[in-house]
Order: C-alpha cells, then structure tokens, then sequence
C-alpha cells in the first residue's frame, strides 16, 4: 500500500508451475515489477501468503536459489562483466570456483565472451542487458524473474534472448517474464497472467486463451462471371448481402462486405468440420470460396480487450486504488 | 563470509576507480615525505640544508626521533589525516549508500540471501576502507622515516591505523544513514560535513568553558592561599581585598561549572573525534612535562599575568594562578578522561547511528 491508501497490489493470486515459462503482462503502472519485487523481498507487502520453491514468500535462504534481473537495472560500472556478474554470484552464496566458472561460461553463452573483461561502463544498453541475463543465472536458479528483458536489446538479441528462456525451460527452470512486448510473450510463454491496476484480470494457458477467441474466416465472392454467377450476383446487384447467411452450428452468420466486394463471414470456432454445411452452402447458391483461414486470438487481441476500456479508449491509471 | 568478501572487494575497486582515492594516496605519501626531509639543529628545523628558525623547536628541546614523532602527531595524524584526508574520503564514499539503495542497483543487493541489516553493516565497513588503507600506507611509510631519520623504531605509530579509522567511522556511519535517508550524495556529505562543524563546535566549547573553570579553580586557590600567606605573615592584616576577590572568582566558577555541567553533558553522548585522535599522542608521545619557570609567589604571578595582559599576551583571565599550573591542570583534567569515556561513548553514539541506519534501510520499500 503506498501513500496510506493506494494499494499498489490487491487480491492477486498466481500459481506458476515448476518448468514453465509464466508471463506477467499488464500496463504501465499496473504493479508487474511490485509484484516480482514482493516476491523478492525488495517490497515489504502489507499481506503476502504463498510458498515459492517450497518455502514462504519473503523466506531470504530460498532467494540463494532465485535469479533476477530487474527493470533498468545497473551493473557497477567500475567493475568488467566478469567481475559484475561474479559480484552477484558472491552474493548469492556461489562458492568462488563455481562462480568464476559459471561467469565465463554464461557471459559466453549471452554472446559477451569478447567482452566479459571489459569495464561495463563502456557497455551499449544490450549488451548491459545481457551482462544482466548472466548474472540473473550465475547461481543456476531454480526460478529467474526477468523485467523486461529485452529492453533495449536490438532485434537479433531479442532472438538469442528468446532462445535463452525457451533453452533455461528446457533445463527445467521456471521463468517468470515480465513484459509489455505480447509478441515475444506469446512467442515463449506457457502461461501468462494479466495484471490491472493491481488486480490479476486473466491468467490462464497461453493455448486456451488463444483458444477463447479463435475463429475462422471465411471469404466468398458473390459476384462475376462463370460458374459464381447466379444467386449470388444478385445479392450483390440487390446490394443485400446481409441477407445471405450461412448456417453454423445451427445458426445464420451474416456477413461483412469487404472493400474488394467480397463476403468475410467469421464462424465462432477453428473446427474445421463445423464449416463444411456453409460451405457446401454457398458453392451450392453460386459462390466462389476464396479462402477459409482458421484464427487464433492474439494475445494483443485479448490484452486490448481486458486493459482499454471500450467506452473512453484508454487504458486505466496505476494502480489499484483505494 | 563469502557476501562480505565480495562487498569488501567491491568496495574496493570501487575506490582504486576515484581518483581521488589515489590523489588522497599520494597527498599522503607527499606529507610522510615533507616530514622526512626535515630535520633539526640547535637552531630550529632544517629543510634541504636551510635553517628556519623556529622558537621552542630545535635540537636543544627535542631528539630527532621526539621531533618526527611530534611532526607524525601532530601535522600527520592530527592536521592532514584528522582533517584533510577524513574529509576526501568523506567525498569519496558520499556516494556509496545513495548509490546502493538507487534504483536498478538496491533491487539485486536485496534480492540476495542476505538479510538487509547485514548488508548495511558489509557496505559501511567497506566504506572504511578508504582511511584504513590510507592509514596503513601513512604509517608505514612514516614509521621508516621515524626509524631512519630519528633512529627510533616505534610500533605504537600503528595505533594509528585503528584510531584514525575509529574517528573517521563515526562520520562514515552518520554519512550512510544520511545517505540511505535522502539518497543524495550531496545531501549526505553536506549533511555530515555540518554535523562534524556541531562536533567541533561543541568540543571546542568544552575545551574553553573548561579552561576557563579549572583556571578560575585556580584562581580561587591562589587567591585562598595567598589570603593564608598575608594572615601568616601579619595575622592582623586587612584582605578584604582579597575576600572580595575571592567571593567574585567564585560566582564566576559557579557559573562556569554550570555551563561546564551542561556542555559536557551534550559532548559525552557525542562522538569525540578530537580526543580519539589525540589518544595517539598519549601512546606515543611522552607528556610535555612544562617546567615552572618564574616565581612561586601569588602577588608576583598577578604582576605578570597583568603585564601579559596588557600585551595581549595569553591568560585564562586568571591573575594570580600561574598560567603553568592552569595549562597542566587542563592537562591532567583531559588525561583522567580514560580511554573508556573517549572510545565507549563515541562508540556507542556510532552504534545507535548505525543501528538507525540499519532499521531504516531493513523497513523501507525499494
């Protein structure tokens, strides 16, 4: 709670399983870093309950087995990105042959290996970013918290980033992202969450909440020559097109005229069985079938739809409110 | 063990990265060097060959070896380590707690397995490092000169490592809860540089209302004893003169000791930085014996003294107890305050300071 009565965080409950690449994603002020923060002991919450890797949240011996890479973060610039991503390793415990070991071989790994003994002052912001990955891993976590990692990463480190997290999924650690890129979230994560003014609105499987909104697409042209012309080339001289449905599961689906004057009829699911009867429909009164594409919901789709509020536009100030 | 190494470490190559820890270095090694190169002859003190003339400091009062240990003492320890050095290296780690508890770099400190408290006290002590390494080197070096030049080979120079460090703690822990409070590095030197003018402040007003109630003590028992002397020689000799002197002297230390009462009281819960410094000079120096030079006789005294007033010479505004016997009287009065009073209250002033730094820093939300 800041300021006596805004609750920064409010009735938020996760359950991110052992494995898993889990995305926070939300807007600006929406309490993502907070809630890691929490989670890491950097915020005193007024109320927390929950385990993470078996143990209370806020119990310090177990962050001996997390990883974090904070938002903005800075390493020391006095130091080379041995010795800062060493520093962190000291610091979580990692005896000093483990952690020089583990530091040339995770600089390394984060495309540093040329410049782990350099001074990071003289580091572009990707390249502090990925001395910042290897730090976050210097002390083989079990969990690592990544705040916005690829920030300020050029396209083709945010690949070799993306890479990263699906590769520390394969070796079983769990991944918590926090990010506002929803591409690179849907790209990666098994499950994601989205937190609002410090509420979690939505959290589910990535495939099922693809799945909610899925669709399929169907185009038809109505009018021309040949074997289309009939039925349909009237519907299009009559101007009437909303009158010609198509059935779907038992229902009449009107379409929208596109600007190329062709017909976009949208069926509710990505069964693709379900679409045959208006197929068969509409070559049967003449139509000419252009495409049938199955959709699945964008995560920016969905994000869009929970965060901006249709009525005004805007997405809601930070915060949870009092 | 392995956190705080690494925070040593840290703190470290933090500081070989200002060059003013290397500036400061140097500085160091420069005065070690100014003291080396001179001398002593019967004179006054020698320097490349040249003869200055000094009053009161030549081959005659000192040994070479009372001589460096004098100039170790009081322009090594005193001037340039006590003051000049304390306050670069209060300029160069302002910055060390702003700097922790800044965002991007407070988030992975506390994120460790660390308990927040620990990590308060591993920083600060690495804050320490500045004076400490400096001090190391300082000693050293002046430890060669005094055995080279003065042929004398005297450990106890290295007290001075502890006690320079303890001084400069006291303003480090103050500097770090500054610091950890306004997360300005500017604010918590400012801030600290203040609160060493309040110390200097108050000590320099202990020491004066002090000097003046032991001289006005003095006073009286030089009054009290010459009264005794006239009633001796002539047992119907008037001394209402003298009884009126003596009444006045003593409203004046009852004043005095009052104000003494309270302006003690203030400096003994605060940190005593003049006084730990001067320890050195109690272990290392033998006491400057001041021999009573001139006559005993209290009317005398008061001719003299009132002569040297009227020169504008020195006095604690006493005319009959001989300025000798008020400076060793000062003197002893500051010796009998043990090491215990000096380093136990400046200690445990540090202690509460850190203390304070330690709960805020493990309170606040970062």
């Amino acid at each position: 709670m800041y300021g006596g009565n805004t609750h920064a965080l409010r009735d938020v409950s996760l359950n991110v399983g052992a494995g898993e690449i889990f995305g926070l994603l939300g807007p600006n002020g929406a309490g993502k870093s907070t809630l890691v923060k929490v989670l890491l002991t950097v915020v005193k919450p007024t109320v927390a309950r929950g385990a993470m890797l078996g143990k209370p949240i806020g119990d310090k011996k177990t962050l001996a087995r997390v990883g974090y890479l904070p938002e903005q973060h800075r390493l020391a610039p006095y130091l080379t990105a041995r010795q800062a991503v060493e520093f962190v390793a000291a610091l979580s415990g990692v005896d000093r042959a483990t952690r020089k070991k583990r530091a040339a071989e995770l600089l390394d790994r984060v495309g540093l290996s040329k410049w782990m003994d350099r001074r990071v002052n003289v580091f572009s912001k990707g390249m502090r970013q990925r001395a910042g990955l290897a730090a976050a891993l210097v002390n083989d976590p079990q969990i690592v918290f990544l705040d916005e990692p690829t920030d300020g990463v050029d396209p083709v480190g945010r690949v070799e980033i993306r890479d990263l997290l699906i590769q520390m999924r394969r070796e079983g650690r769990t991944v918590f992202l926090n990010s506002h890129l929803l591409g690179e979230a849907e790209q990666v994560c098994d499950r994601v969450a989205i937190l609002v003014q410090g509420r979690v609105v939505k959290q589910g499987r990535m495939d099922d909440l693809q799945r909610e909104g899925s669709r399929q697409e169907l185009i038809v042209r109505w009018s021309g020559s040949g074997a289309s012309a009939g039925v349909g080339a009237q519907f299009a001289a009559n101007g009437s097109a909303i009158a010609r449905s198509l059935p779907f599961r038992g229902m009449n689906i009107a379409p929208t005229v596109l600007a190329d004057g062709t017909h976009q009829y949208v069926f509710g699911d990505v069964d693709a069985a379900a679409a045959q009867p208006a197929l068969a429909a509409a070559i049967a009164t003449g139509g000419e079938i252009i495409s049938l594409i199955p959709m699945h919901q964008r995560l920016e789709e969905l994000f869009m739809k929970i965060v901006v509020d249709p009525t005004t536009g805007k997405a809601p100030p930070p915060g949870a409110g009092s | 063990m392995t956190a705080f190494t690494a925070i040593l470490v840290d703190g470290y190559r933090e500081l070989v990265a200002k060059k003013l820890f290397t500036l400061s270095m140097i500085l160091s090694l420069l005065v070690v060097a100014v003291i080396g190169i001179g001398g002593l002859n019967e004179q006054g003190v020698t320097i490349f060959g040249f003869t200055i003339e000094v009053p009161m400091i030549n081959s005659t009062m000192f040994t070479p070896a009372e001589f460096y240990k004098f100039m170790f003492n009081s322009v090594g320890v005193k001037f340039w380590l006590g003051w000049l050095a304390c306050l670069l290296a209060l300029v160069s780690s302002a910055g060390m707690f702003p700097e922790m508890v800044s965002s991007g770099v407070v988030e992975n400190m506390l994120s460790r397995p660390i308990p927040r408290w620990r990590l308060y006290i591993y920083k600060f002590t690495a804050g320490l490092l500045f004076t400490s390494l400096q001090m190391a080197v300082f000693c050293l070096a002046s430890f060669l000169v005094i055995g080279l030049r003065g042929g004398a080979w005297e450990p106890g120079l290295f007290l001075a490592i502890p006690l320079v460090t303890l001084l400069y703690s006291y303003l480090f822990a103050m500097s770090a809860l500054l610091g950890t409070v306004t997360r300005s590095a500017i604010a918590a030197l400012l801030l600290t540089i203040l609160f060493w003018g309040f110390l200097f402040t108050v000590n320099s007003a202990e020491t004066i209302v002090n000097g003046f109630r032991i001289g006005s003590v003095k006073e009286c028992q030089a009054i009290e004893a010459l009264m005794q002397k006239r009633k001796k020689e002539n047992p119907d000799v008037d001394v209402s003169d003298l009884q009126t002197e003596l009444e006045r002297d003593q409203s004046t230390l009852s004043n005095l000791a009052l104000w003494h009462r309270v302006v003690f009281a203030l400096k003994t819960v605060l940190p005593k930085t003049d006084e730990t410094t001067s320890l050195l000079q109690r272990w290392t120096l033998e006491a400057s014996n001041m021999q009573d030079e001139g006559a005993d006789d209290a009317e005398e005294v008061a001719a003299t003294a009132q002569k040297q007033r009227r020169r504008g010479g020195p006095g604690f505004g006493n005319s009959r107890a001989k300025t000798s016997v008020v400076v060793a009287a000062i003197e002893a009065d500051q010796r009998s305050r043990g090491v215990g009073w000096i380093l136990g209250t400046s200690v445990a002033f540090e202690i509460v300071t850190l203390g304070v730094g330690c709960w805020l820093f493990s309170r606040r939300d970062f």
